[in-house]
């Protein structure tokens, strides 16, 4: 009993082996794919690999491309830029690799571009936000929205979407709070909408923010716009409740986390945030499927992140099956997406490029809710 | 008015806080002529063992500051006589190291056990103390043209000014406190009096320890988050700067000292770096432009004594 049941698992085993062979013999299409995959940012690799995973498995069970199979190739960046540098070196003398999804970090976007730029592939990211990601490469592409556009979109929100007149902004002194207030300020300037105080703190230094709110509330401000992380948004509406400040509160995306609900508590409910892309009950059919089919696979409901990694490497697989698998042939395939009805229409809307390889993708706006971010009904077209 | 009164409250209730730090420095300083550098420290891990007692243990509030006190008074006495005692004949630049490493020590203990990243402070009993902090004692809900008083503002200058006046009679009217003056002065004659030099600066350091830790309780509950192992680093910078402002050795100086500190940072961000159009970010410049201002004219502070330093 015991050898025929080894037996049978041994003759199982080859059958296994055997099965993609017979079936691929052609040789596979590989897509490198660069993330966060350990480290601090590991939460949001997992996201990364889980979506690649998915699309290519769909791609293959319908019959790969061309009769070819599809492969990932998995470079560990850890979120940092010098291992970010490795992981492109590694991608990019591989010639079978014909183009990267990656890489999540702005700073390892950044590191990687020339690298990538000089070995002529494309790398597209789902997940920096950095203004200069895609400066002076051809061969840099992302599917969200840069910093500066989300500033400019909240000002834009505010004023025309909530219809409010008054906004005083409070900004993290540090590259991502100053760039995304200026941005908000600038275009807040330019559509009229009049900024009453602007308030500096320091991350980890500036706790009190009675002094900033007084200001802020003495200046009559509608609404106050948060341009920083999530620790130091949650602490002032949760101060500013005490207060009996009663405002609208604004963030960018630094403060969609869960961490902001968690210090900010009952306070935290009706902030509005800016994200790419949100699951919810308005989410078209495509991204409820998505999230259905990704939540069967890994056990676990897919985020923002998985939602945009996966339309990246379909959008990657489509261009494939357009020009095939020429380095070249693929980035001309890309930049060839320039306006909203040429361009690939995924879960989390249309992708499409200026001449930068920026998107040009509408900011989603999320709202707290029972300490819970769900699409907020007002959004804006 | 009302904003100027709203900007009052916040300055006094940020100075009351620094206030209750700076007494630690100052009472140590006054006896054994050590810069304590790990009292910010004690101040962080009392706002770790109140919310730590609140959240975990499910205390009330009142117990769990009472458990900070114990908590930092148990663990000033410790510092000084593991730490500080072996180094009371040495130079006092190796006992200032030593206070750095203890610093040091302690926020990578505190980073070990209740990990890096910042905590919130818990929520109380909504009916009892939850609602007497929050509750408006004075003022109205929204808006401008309301001056807003909570609950905790009230509590926190109570306990503040309590706990200065008791700390004052202490020193004024007891024997310990007689004691203490008396070793600030000279403890070689204080012993040869009979006096136990080594309890007296034990008292000394626990005073002072139970003190931060109301002042990590208190703020705790005013900041309402950000209970993290580094969080007692900048406070500790400038409380020790307000013992110095005020006259370090000085207990009521140190009391002014942190008042200044807290009204000038906020007056220079409420009315000083708008006018200047300036980053906010600079009002805590201000402060310690005023401290190297005093200093300048005053080297012992605004209370300090003139005698010459014998050391």
């Amino acid at each position: 009993m015991k050898s025929s049941r080894t037996f049978l698992g041994l003759a199982a085993l080859a059958a296994l082996a055997a099965l993609p062979l017979s079936l691929w013999a052609a040789e596979p299409i590989r897509l490198g794919v660069a993330g966060p995959f350990t480290g601090s940012g590991a939460m949001y690799g997992v996201m990364i690999r889980n979506a690649a995973t998915l699309a290519l498995e769909e791609a293959n069970a319908a019959g790969g491309i061309g009769g070819r199979p599809i492969e990932a190739e998995y470079g560990d960046d850890e979120g940092k830029n010098d291992k970010a540098v490795t992981v492109a070196k590694k991608f990019a003398t591989d010639q079978r690799i014909c183009m990267v999804i990656g890489h999540f970090n702005s700073t390892c976007s950044l590191a990687g571009k020339p690298i990538y730029r000089d070995a002529e592939v494309v790398q597209f990211s789902p997940g920096s936000t950095n203004i200069h990601v895609c400066e002076g490469s051809d061969y840099t592409f992302r599917n969200l929205y840069r910093d500066d556009y989300q500033g400019a979109f909240m000002a834009d929100y505010i004023k025309k979407t909530l219809g409010l007149e008054r906004v005083a902004v409070f900004f993290d002194n540090d590259d991502y709070g100053k760039g995304l207030k200026d941005a908000f300020v600038a275009r807040a300037q330019a559509i009229g909408l009049q900024v009453v105080t602007v308030q500096d703190y320091v991350r980890e230094k500036t706790s009190d923010f009675a002094p900033l709110l007084d200001l802020a509330r003495n200046a009559q401000a509608q609404a106050i716009f948060i341009s920083g992380l999530y620790a130091e948004a949650g602490t002032i509406v949760k101060q500013a409740r005490e207060k009996g400040i009663r405002t609208q509160f604004l963030g960018g995306d630094g403060v969609f986390g869960p961490g902001f609900t968690e210090i900010g508590g009952e306070a935290a409910n009706g902030t509005l945030i800016t994200t790419p892309f949100l699951f919810g009950p308005s989410s078209s059919e495509a991204a409820k499927s998505f999230a259905k089919r990704f939540k069967e696979r890994f056990g676990r409901e897919p985020d923002t992140w998985a939602a945009l990694t996966y339309d990246a490497v379909t959008m990657a697989l489509d261009g494939i099956r357009a020009v095939g698998t020429d380095r070249n042939d693929l980035r001309d395939w890309m930049a060839g997406h320039t306006s909203r009805e040429k361009g690939f229409k995924g879960i989390t809307g249309v992708t499409y490029f200026d001449h930068n390889g920026d998107c040009l993708k509408p900011v989603m706006v999320a709202v707290v809710e029972g300490g819970r971010f769900v699409p907020a009904p007002k959004q804006m077209e | 008015m009302d904003f100027f009164l709203n900007q009052l409250l916040n300055a006094l209730l940020l100075g009351g806080i620094y206030a209750l730090i700076a007494v630690g420095y100052t009472l140590v300083y006054g006896i054994v002529k050590l810069v304590n550098f790990a009292h910010g420290e004690v101040y962080m891990i009392g706002a770790f063992l109140g919310v730590v007692a609140i959240s975990s243990l499910g205390l009330p509030f009142w117990a769990g500051l009472a458990l900070a006190v114990l908590g930092c008074g148990l663990l000033g006495l410790l510092i000084e006589y593991l730490a500080y005692r072996p180094m009371r004949q040495a130079p006092r630049l190796a006992a200032l190291i030593t206070a750095v490493g203890v610093s040091l020590f302690l926020q990578n203990l505190a980073m070990l056990v209740w990990g890096s990243e910042p905590r919130a402070f818990p929520a109380l009993a909504p009916s009892g103390e939850e609602h007497f902090f929050q509750r408006a004692i004075l003022g109205g809900r929204d808006g401008a043209g309301a001056v807003f008083i909570p609950g905790k503002f009230v509590f926190i200058w109570s306990i503040t000014l309590a706990l200065m006046l008791l700390l004052d009679w202490t020193v004024q009217r007891t024997t310990i406190g007689k004691a203490m003056r008396a070793c600030s002065l000279d403890k070689g004659a204080a012993a040869l009096m009979g006096i136990d030099v080594n309890r007296v600066i034990s008292f000394t350091f626990v005073l002072g320890a139970a003190m931060a830790a109301v002042a990590g309780v208190s703020y705790g509950l005013y900041i309402g988050s950000q209970i993290g192992f580094r969080m007692g680093v900048y406070p500790g910078v400038i409380a020790f700067s307000a013992a110095v402002l005020g006259g370090i050795g000085n207990l009521r100086g140190a009391f002014l000292g942190g008042v200044i500190m807290g009204l000038v940072e906020v007056g220079a961000r409420a009315y000083l770096c708008p006018w200047l159009e300036i980053s906010g970010g600079y009002s805590v410049a201000f402060a310690f432009a005023i401290l190297i201002g005093v200093i300048l004219v005053r080297p012992t502070g605004i209370l300090g004594s003139s005698a010459v330093d014998r050391s």
